[in-house]
């Protein structure tokens, strides 16, 4: 019940930030900076793959009826939230995740939570420019953005964690 | 062997419904993407809408004053410019010369002003929200500009909120023209730079200088002729093609833009509908 209220209080809150202050940044280059994956990277391992594209979706609605995209971060948060699971097998450490447990980076350690998200980032960015342009003759330009883009945002993700999020009293 | 096939069905759906669900809102979203980028259908899913319209008001009242000096500035010197236009600021050459009231000129646009309470640069496509709509005379299709240059085109109304069409989006296609000599072509945006657009078509075998300025043809109704767009800032060849392809710097900083006028034409029925009377030329079919 308290992890149902925690994640939909989370859910508003990047809704919010992406929307009023990520999306307004105007850093140069055509960079964006991405924060919501983060709300879909740490939503718990074992909950329903519908569910977690449904909660994906939405979110990624709500961001775009807030800055006029129609529909572009819905298309690459739903990406993200259908490779999740994939992911996270592949990249499964040896005795398997702890139940219920937060993948972030108090859990995973800052190496295993910077692989992970940085390719989960990498395909959002990436998808994102490419339906956003539809062109493959810009390919360099929107590899060029990505890769400019996605440290920063992986940094700023790592902020956010330390800042906001407790560190587990068990460990 | 049907009821075979037909279990076989079910199993494929059972087995690949992850895949299915995904491709189903992923086609959803990709589609809704498209069809609102050249015509939108409702003003709900947008920042016209009265719910997001609202919350945007609310950052803009806390964001605005960030660029309030740099604002003020400039209209300032748009005051000036039209101060200097007065009558009480000439000094009556001949005593006896009487103004009478005018027949010959009607007036043909009207400016509704409005400010800018939501704006992005750095999209492939960029749209601008402003705090006027249909209670304020905004309708679709009017041209919007600001003191420095042309902003864009209204997209979408609500009640209370507009969407501009700026012109930092890809299919724009203002007409455009050089000052000095009457050169025209259509404006675009190659979605790199916010200060950098291009104009195309415009043949090769005419004249062009750099740093030459470029305004708004007015050809047809939604911009007065003589809005300035931006200066010359390169001049190129395009490949296979008699064509130039020129690039401009846009004289406006969109990346600031508060204040912005909208261009309410007064005889734009008049116009399309003198227009709709030429008869379309079948031979070219």
């Amino acid at each position: 019940m308290i992890e149902i209220v925690k994640h939909s209080i989370r859910f508003i809150l990047f809704l919010l930030v992406q929307a009023f202050v990520f999306n307004q940044l105007e850093i140069g280059l055509g960079i964006q900076l991405m924060v919501y994956p983060l709300f879909i990277f740490l939503l718990p391992i074992e909950i329903n793959i519908f569910l977690l594209m449904i909660l994906a979706f939405s979110l990624g609605y709500g961001i775009d009826i807030m800055s006029n995209t129609y529909g572009l971060h819905a298309s690459s948060a739903l990406l993200i939230a259908y490779g999740r699971p994939y992911l996270f097998k592949l990249f499964e450490p040896r005795d398997g995740y702890l139940p219920g447990a937060e993948l972030s980076i108090y859990t995973m350690g800052y190496a295993w939570f910077s692989t992970v998200f940085g390719i989960i980032l990498a395909v959002h960015t990436l998808w994102f420019f490419f339906i956003e342009q539809f062109k493959f003759s810009e390919f360099w330009f929107i590899l060029l953005k990505t890769l400019l883009g996605v440290p920063l945002s992986l940094g700023i993700c790592i902020l956010i964690q330390l800042l906001f999020l407790k560190k587990p009293s068990n460990r | 062997m049907f009821c075979f096939a037909m279990r076989n069905l079910i199993a494929f759906f059972r087995r690949f419904r992850i895949f299915l669900f995904f491709a189903l809102c992923q086609g959803i979203a990709i589609s809704t993407y498209f069809t609102y980028l050249s015509y939108p259908r409702s003003q709900y899913l947008t920042t016209a809408s009265n719910v997001t319209g609202q919350l945007w008001k609310y950052q803009n009242d806390v964001t605005k004053h960030f660029q309030l000096a740099f604002n003020n500035r400039k209209l300032q010197y748009e005051n000036i410019q039209l101060r200097r236009k007065l009558p009480a600021s000439f000094i009556p050459v001949y005593g006896n010369v009487v103004k009478i009231d005018d027949t010959i000129q009607h007036q043909q646009y009207e400016y509704i002003p409005a400010v800018v309470i939501n704006s992005t640069v750095n999209k492939r496509n960029n749209y601008f929200t402003l705090d006027k709509g249909k209670i304020g005379g905004i309708k679709k299709g009017m041209g919007v500009f600001s003191n420095n240059g042309i902003v864009g085109i209204i997209h979408n109304v609500s009640d209370h909120y507009a969407v501009v069409k700026s012109v930092l989006t890809e299919d724009i296609n203002i007409d455009v023209m050089v000052e000095k000599n009457g050169v025209y072509g259509l404006l675009k945006w190659n979605g790199k730079n916010a200060k950098i657009g291009s104009i195309s078509s415009i043949s090769n075998d005419l004249p062009l200088k750099k740093w030459s300025k470029i305004i708004t043809r007015g050809g047809s109704g939604i911009f007065p002729r003589g809005i300035p767009v931006g200066k010359i800032k390169s001049i190129g060849t395009v490949e296979g093609k008699p064509l130039w392809d020129v690039e401009i710097y846009y004289s406006e900083d969109y990346r600031k833009l508060q204040n912005v006028y909208i261009i309410k034409n007064l005889l734009l029925e008049e116009q399309k509908k003198i227009e709709s009377q030429v008869p379309v030329d079948e031979e070219e079919e």
